[in-house]
């Protein structure tokens, strides 16, 4: 009995030894088929309980019957791991290389100016002011007349006018939205007017075509506060939480009192004084505003001994230059791919 | 406007150094643009007299020189023809330096040795002042020895104003040092030395001035005799040219440095060549003509304001005088006009004829009455001083020479309202220092009313004298709130709505955003090939365009986004591009007469799609690739486009498709003609496309149907069809014959070849058979197959 017990510790042995050695389902089978096979070893020491005593038979044939159990168990298992070895192997050959480029079409990109403008527009959405669209070809009415600039001021020559045929012109602001939407749309009032703007100017600083984003409020005893927390609240958004305004007197023909707002510089916080940006000031000019006239709320139709208002206007332009930085302003209207796509395009 | 610092220390004692001065002024509304230093980089500069003369040894046209400078004496040499023995000259020892930054040393001349130099005007940095070449000679007057940089006022500092237009009484010192006397606390204004006008009658016959236009409400004339006219003495041509203007002599500067002062414009005629004893001011007559001293004949128009002398114009009021009577060489008596003229008109007189004298530039921004007689006395002195001027008799004066007296009222309420606080007694301290002075006899406590100082003519409603009370004490310290009171929800529009989809999905698919000029040039407009009659082809023209390629108003955006396009490939990009602009187009109205408006500006979406120039890198882009993307903007805002074969003057015959959105023509997709791509050297097909986005703009919002909880069963139908049949309209005759299973048809193969006769093609569609209710039955769907397969048979359909 011990002679069949000792072949049986044998086997599990060898087997244990071939499982070990084996590399591929093709070689797993040759030896499942060399200890499990219908000839295989286990078969063979099964012939050998023939030769035992009938009380020895049961216990050996029950250690055998186990070990060809332990066996299929191994054979299976070493069966999933080589399958999955060699699945592995497959996708190892089907390796790829993912630092090749992408194919089909990537992202395209936005107008820096574009952008600003959304992103201006939801700034001052969120204060309640709706959005009101005007014409680009305007009459003198609008554009001057209505705003306090007869044909005589001096202001005129502050903005140098494109005319077009039939005695009309290219807007060169957006403030003739006002005087249309105050006609329309009486008081109270809240509105802001993006778009685009001419003026007879080409350099560094100056494209003639720009784009303004206007706002007007009129409403009962409006405050210059008002006006502050709203351009504040825009500043704030728009540069970041730690910006600082300043308000200077300036003058607009329609509005009274008027000033400009400057913002700290976005670059250097006021910090450098040889600053490409702020040019050392520590401050970027970013909006005209003020009080409006009572000559324009009455070109409006409003009675402005009932309502008053303020406006204010700024240059999107400006803004696109320094939030992203650009250095000419000229290079928003020249349409380079690569420009605008910030480089990413071939 | 340059103001000089020296000049205005005559009127004001300032209480601050020159930075807090700039800074203030900038708060306050007259922005500094600069702070000039004109002698900053000048050193050790005296005034030296020459003591001896004598050739130089061996150098032919140097002379050498001994200059005594106070200090002691040194050894120069000059080539400088009006160095004279005994005369005074800037003198520069060694160590010295010139505006240019140059320091002087000790030069060796062929064995002389030159200490330092004898200067000019332009090694001063001053070339303006110059009247002869070589030395500026100084006057014999001047204290030798002395330091010559403070002697000629180089030691000045010039604030250079922006000046906003409201603000007339700026463009002069006295307004300025009134305004400092505003805004900075601690000014102290000084006693004017203002010289007397002299008195009595003309020692000449002079018959008057007459005033027809009421233009014109004072009018003065001084007369001064036995003028020698030359130039200026030097320091006065220092201070001329330090304030920007040009030295031109004696008479010139004296008017120009009183302009300067009061901002007052004077004008000096020759008594000798006016016509007659006689002014006349009156409104020109249409057509009539007057030569200007800058030698241009001007025609008239009844507005402008006229200067004449025995019927003849002598000069066009507050803009420019007249050729015929201006001061020459030898001009000996001149009458020296100090006049008053409306702003409006000589605004109106200087903008037509693009005048802009320094005259017409301040009457147009206000001058106002009272600063006439003092300016007169002013520039009559300085003819006295500078050109030995005789002055005799009162100047003769017409009209008003006063400024009516205004008024304007301030409420605390006001104040509150507009700076959220109210010190009234703050405000009229405030205003009292411009020189407002309250009307106490109409005073309330809680409104006050104050004359307005004459010079300030920018000044009539309350808001001005919130402003003035504002700008002192500083928007800074008025609080900053959110606006209360909402009354209703912010509105995008309908039109930002659907932009900012386009924009969003045009990214999404490639698409790079572009803002072109709204204008373009004819030519950019010619190469769409418009026809007559096409609107396109007749843009609306820029009268004062700045450039041929910007004069036109854009009809379209392709011709923008094509320039853009070969600007890119010139600049040598040869991967594909893919660009959409959203902006206007301007189109002259087709019948005026019934909408009322002479144009309309629709708001357009236009794209174009070029597969790139380096194959290699060239994506696989064709009609309908872009056809997707014109399908996906138009999804975007729920608006589902249908396509026709359609033709535009610059679209490929075969390849335009007119686009159409709710049975309206909406815009145009297609191929660029290849005659047009070829002549724009283009080597790959160009695909563009525009979108009036009226058709896409406030659509109804996107709608759902129930989830289909039984499947569809599929059935293929190919059939042959004529070449000139769309595919569109065999889709329709299926969907219509196919019954109340159908679901949906779906083309997904075409094919000519062999196997088709010649004439037509083959479409094979899958067409879904679907019910909401039940799986449908085999019978059923061979019901409404068989149904739709003998429709198309009878219809006249081979099928396959
Ligand atoms: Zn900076």
């Amino acid at each position: 009995m011990s002679h069949v017990l000792g072949q049986v510790e044998d086997l599990r042995e060898q087997c244990r030894e071939a499982l070990a050695k084996i590399g591929s389902l093709a070689a797993l089978q040759e030896e499942r088929v060399r200890f499990l096979g219908k000839k295989g070893e286990i078969t063979r020491l099964l012939r050998t309980l023939g030769t035992l005593s009938p009380e020895e038979r049961p216990l050996v044939g029950s250690t055998v019957n186990e070990l060809r159990d332990e066996m299929e168990m191994a054979f299976d298992a070493a069966k999933m791991r080589l399958e999955v070895l060699e699945a592995e192997k497959e996708e190892e050959r089907g390796r790829l290389d993912v630092t090749l480029p992408c194919r089909g079409r990537g992202w395209g990109s936005f107008h820096p100016v574009v952008q600003v403008m959304h992103e201006v527009i939801d700034v001052f959405m969120g204060l309640g002011y709706s959005v009101a669209l005007g014409p680009e070809i305007e009459d003198d009415f609008h554009n001057f007349e209505a705003l306090n600039i007869p044909s005589y001021h001096p202001a005129r020559d502050m903005q140098d006018t494109f005319y077009v045929e039939g005695n009309r012109l290219l807007r060169t602001h957006t403030s003739p939205v006002q005087v249309r939407s105050m006609l329309r749309w009486g008081a109270p009032l809240r509105i802001i007017c993006p778009g685009k703007v001419f003026r007879r100017d080409s350099d560094p600083t100056h494209s003639p075509m720009f784009h303004q984003l206007e706002g007007l409020l009129v409403d009962r005893e409006v405050s210059i506060a008002d006006l502050k927390g709203s351009l504040e609240a825009f500043a704030k958004a728009m540069f970041g939480p730690e910006v600082k305004a300043r308000y200077r007197a300036s003058y607009f023909p329609f509005t009274e009192p008027s000033m400009e707002m400057d913002v700290s510089c976005v670059a250097c916080g006021g910090k450098n004084p040889s600053c490409r940006i702020c040019k050392g000031s520590g401050w970027l000019e970013i909006s005209g505003l003020g009080m409006v006239h009572p000559n324009v709320l009455r070109a409006g139709g409003i009675d402005p001994t009932v309502y008053n208002g303020f406006a204010w206007g700024m240059g999107l332009d400006r803004i696109a230059l320094l939030k992203y930085d650009v250095r000419d302003l000229r290079f928003f209207f020249d349409g380079d791919v690569t420009f605008l796509s910030r480089g990413g395009m071939r | 406007m340059l103001v000089s610092l020296n000049w205005l220390k005559e009127l004001i004692r300032l209480p601050a150094g020159v930075d807090e001065i700039a800074r203030r002024l900038t708060m306050t509304g007259c922005e500094v643009e600069e702070i000039r230093h004109p002698g900053e980089k000048l050193r050790d500069i005296f005034i030296g007299r020459v003591l001896s003369l004598e050739p130089h040894p061996t150098r032919e046209g140097l002379q050498v020189t001994r200059v005594d400078y106070g200090r002691g004496q040194k050894t120069c040499t000059t080539a400088a023809p009006n160095v004279a023995v005994g005369k005074l000259f800037p003198y520069a020892p060694p160590g010295g330096v010139l505006a240019d930054g140059t320091v002087l040393g000790v030069r060796d001349f062929d064995g002389v040795l030159s200490e330092g130099m004898l200067l000019s005007a332009e090694e001063l940095g001053i070339p303006d002042v110059e009247v002869e070449f070589g030395l500026l000679a100084l006057p014999e007057d001047a204290p030798q020895g002395e330091d010559c940089i403070a002697w000629l006022g180089l030691d000045d500092v010039i604030l250079d104003l922006s000046i906003t237009p409201n603000r007339g009484d700026l463009l002069s010192l006295v307004g300025i040092a009134r305004e400092l006397y505003g805004i900075l606390p601690g000014t102290e204004l000084l006693p004017p030395e203002a010289p007397a006008l002299p008195e009595g009658p003309w020692p000449i016959p002079f018959e008057g001035i007459t005033l027809e236009d009421e233009g014109c409400p004072a009018y003065s004339l001084g007369l001064i005799r036995n003028v020698r006219i030359g130039p200026s003495p030097v320091r006065a041509r220092v201070r001329v040219s330090l304030c920007g203007m040009r030295p031109i002599s004696n008479v010139v500067d004296a008017t120009n440095l009183a302009m300067l002062f009061w901002g007052q414009p004077l004008h000096a005629f020759d008594l000798d060549r006016l016509p007659a004893r006689h002014i006349t001011v009156r409104a020109a007559r249409k057509g009539e003509t007057i030569t200007t001293l800058d030698g241009k004949e001007r025609v008239l128009e009844e507005e402008d304001l006229l200067i004449t002398s025995g019927g003849v114009a002598v000069g066009l009021a507050g803009v420019m005088g007249g050729a015929n009577s201006e001061i020459s060489d030898d001009t000996a008596t001149v009458v020296l006009e100090g006049a008053s003229f409306d702003r409006v008109r000589i605004g109106r007189t200087s903008r037509r004829m693009g005048l802009h004298s320094e005259a017409a530039f301040r009457y147009a921004r206000g001058v106002d009455r009272t600063k006439a007689l003092p300016a007169l006395a002013m520039a009559m002195a300085y003819m006295r001083d500078f050109a030995g001027g005789e002055l005799c008799g009162a100047p003769l004066v017409a009209g008003d020479p006063r400024e009516p007296h205004r008024t304007a009222s301030l409420r605390a309420s006001t104040l509150r309202t507009y700076l959220m606080s109210a010190d009234m007694a703050k405000a009229s301290a405030t205003l009292e220092r411009f020189g407002f002075s309250e009307v106490r006899e109409r005073r309330e406590e809680a409104a006050r009313t104050f004359a307005v100082p004459a010079s300030r003519l920018d000044v009539s409603i309350e808001e001005d004298l919130v402003e003035e009370v504002a700008r002192v004490e500083g928007y800074d310290t008025v609080p900053a709130r959110i606006p209360p009171h909402l009354y209703a929800s912010a509105s995008l529009t309908t039109l930002m709505t659907a932009l900012r989809r386009l924009r969003e999905s045009a990214m999404g698919r490639g698409f790079v955003e572009m803002i072109t000029y709204s204008f373009v040039g004819p030519e950019d407009l010619r190469i769409l090939r418009f026809p007559e009659g096409d609107r396109r082809g007749n843009p609306i023209a820029v009268v004062n365009p700045i450039a041929a390629d910007q004069s036109v108003m854009r009809t379209s955006l392709l011709p923008g986004l094509i320039k853009a396009l070969l600007r890119n490939l010139r600049g040598g990009f040869r991967g594909p591009i893919r660009m959409f602009e959203q902006g206007k187009v301007f189109l002259r109205t087709d019948d005026i007469a019934s909408s009322g408006e002479e144009h309309e500006e629709p708001f357009y979406l236009g794209g174009i799609v070029f597969p790139g120039r380096d194959r290699r890198f060239a994506d696989d882009e064709d009609f309908f690739s872009v056809k997707a993307d014109v399908v996906a903007l138009c999804e975007a805002c729920a608006v589902r486009p249908e396509f026709v074969q359609g033709e535009e003057p610059f679209g490929h015959k075969g390849r335009t498709a007119r686009i159409r959105i709710n049975g309206k023509d909406a815009g145009y997709l297609l191929a660029l003609k290849p005659l047009i791509g070829g002549a724009l050297d283009l080597d790959a097909p160009l695909y563009a496309f525009e979108i009036d986005l009226e058709s896409l703009v406030g659509q109804v919002s996107y709608q759902f149907t129930e989830p289909m909880r039984y499947p569809a069963i599929y059935r293929d139908v190919s059939l042959l069809v004529p070449k000139g049949t769309p595919a569109a309209v065999v889709e329709a005759e299926m969907r219509r014959l196919a019954g109340d299973f159908l679901w949906d048809v779906r083309l997904f193969d075409v094919y000519e070849g062999e196997v088709i006769p010649e004439g037509y093609r083959s479409l094979a569609f899958s067409v879904a058979y679907r019910s909401a209710e039940r799986t449908l039955s085999d019978e059923e769907i061979e019901g409404s197959h068989g149904a739709l397969r003998s429709g198309l048979a009878a219809g006249g359909y081979a099928l396959r």
